[in-house]
């Protein structure tokens, strides 16, 4: 019986050392999900917990990467989803609501940045005011580089669905962007 | 087909999802479509600089630690901190002004006594690593590219300083992974090499040869190079220490220190 249970104990450390391999990944995608560090880290941490308790339904030889992130973004979900509800993007008003108001159509330009700014700050500033239905699928493919099988698998969506929101999502990260992304020529012509 | 139309199809076609007959009909759109062609590259632009973005986040140490101590993910090897509380409570009221007296001197003496040689702890406790990765401890993110480590961690630290990124090919030392710690608050920059030669770790970080430790032996190459090295070892992994600038490097390995101090040595650009 005790050398049953070791055996137990060894697969399951074994199965937390893989599952630590995706820890950045993880925290990446919980930093861009629940906005702030804290929350993200309790995110990351939980998952892995969750992830654990579960592990018996894990198949071997699949994608683990996937199925934590799977876990990751419903434990976001079911923890977040009531404190703040995110505004449908399939509802026609969405495209007037008060939340297009708040943002400038253009991007205010580079004079008025602070020069030293990192693109990448300015990435994750732009992730993290866009809708989360646009944020999720750019986070899980353009950082996790998750198929649009598998992001909509984990988002629990439609490829289709996964498509149309990257490519939305994508067009008003551009909005605010492109002073800072494309070649040299294409900047200096819109200057 | 129309610009409305290749929208969606664009965004397919950037990430490697456009399938036939939609893929074709959007590259002959495109190769009439100046317009949708800008927007084909600007979208490529958009997701390399996102993925860049992505590359430049990693999970804090203080996340790391909190999991592998963590009894509910490794139950055999987490260290549970219990509160003082918990060992006070079982004890009767009057034995406890006589529990706090043996606390403090248990704990303030050895503290009073070490003090000194414990103010400055970082170069020592960023050799952890190097024995978390040997263990498989650590979750690092591969590659065989010094310039792709170098880009990464640069990126993490926002370009504010840069790791040393050695060629060690001469010694059969090869870039497999690379990696940023923090402690204290301060980042630290962390390239490994690994071959036939054995496993090298370089640390890169802010700072000044007061980090050294206080019991490392100070080498001064009066000859060439005309600067400090700090030679010490901790938990059976050498360690040399120099300073380039404001930013501190440190070699670790199980190698010789009469050998890790000459490869140190080699490698140091004077301020």
């Amino acid at each position: 019986m005790s050398g049953q249970r070791k055996a137990e104990g060894a697969e399951r450390e074994a199965f937390a050392r893989e599952a630590m391999v995706h820890l950045d990944h993880l925290y990446r995608v919980g930093f861009h999900l629940a906005k702030h560090q804290d929350e993200a880290q309790e995110l990351v941490q939980e998952t892995l917990v969750r992830a654990l308790a579960a592990c018996d339904q894990f198949n071997p030889g699949t994608n683990m990467k996937a199925w934590l992130t799977k876990i990751l973004y419903n434990l976001f979900f079911d923890r977040y989803h009531q404190r703040k509800r995110w505004i449908s993007t399939d509802d026609p008003a969405y495209e007037e609501s008060d939340y297009w108001k708040g943002l400038p159509v253009e991007n205010p330009g580079p004079e008025s940045h602070v020069l030293s700014r990192e693109l990448n700050a300015q990435i994750t500033d732009v992730l993290r005011r866009i809708p989360g239905e646009f944020r999720a699928p750019i986070v899980l493919v353009d950082m996790g580089d998750f198929t649009y099988e598998e992001a909509a698998e984990i988002l629990s969506c439609p490829i289709g669905t996964i498509r149309s929101r990257l490519s939305r999502g994508r067009k008003l990260m551009q909005q605010y962007l492109r002073p800072y992304i494309g070649s040299e020529q294409e900047r200096s012509k819109r200057k | 087909m129309t610009c409305d139309e290749a929208h969606e199809l664009i965004t397919a076609l950037v990430d490697h999802e456009a399938l036939d007959p939609e893929r074709s009909s959007l590259e002959a759109h495109l190769k009439e479509c100046a317009h949708c062609r800008f927007a084909l590259e600007e979208e490529r632009a958009l997701k390399q600089a996102i993925r860049g973005a992505g590359q430049g986040i990693y999970a804090p140490s203080e996340l790391r630690d909190r999991i592998l101590s963590d009894p509910r993910i490794f139950p055999g090897k987490s260290r549970p901190v219990a509160r003082w509380r918990d060992y006070v409570w079982p004890i009767p009221h009057l034995a406890r002004p006589a529990l706090a007296v043996a606390l403090f001197l248990a704990i303030a003496l050895p503290t009073f006594v070490f003090l000194k040689s414990r103010s400055e702890p970082i170069a020592i406790a960023a050799l952890e690593t190097y024995d978390l990765f040997l263990r498989g401890e650590l979750p690092v993110r591969g590659t065989e590219n010094t310039n792709e480590i170098v880009e990464q961690l640069t990126r993490a630290v926002g370009g504010h300083f840069h790791p040393m990124g050695y060629d060690l090919t001469a010694m059969d030392l090869w870039p497999v992974a690379g990696l940023v710690r923090e402690i204290d608050g301060r980042k630290i920059l962390v390239a490994i090499y690994q071959g036939k030669g054995g496993t090298i770790f370089c640390y890169t970080f802010l700072g000044s040869e007061a980090d050294a430790p206080p019991n490392a032996a100070r080498f001064f190459d009066a000859s060439k190079k005309k600067m400090n090295f700090y030679a010490f070892s901790s938990g059976g992994v050498n360690a040399v220490l120099h300073r380039e600038g404001e930013v501190i490097c440190i070699l670790a390995s199980e190698m010789p220190m009469e050998e890790l101090l000459v490869l140190a040595q080699s490698k140091a650009k004077p301020s």
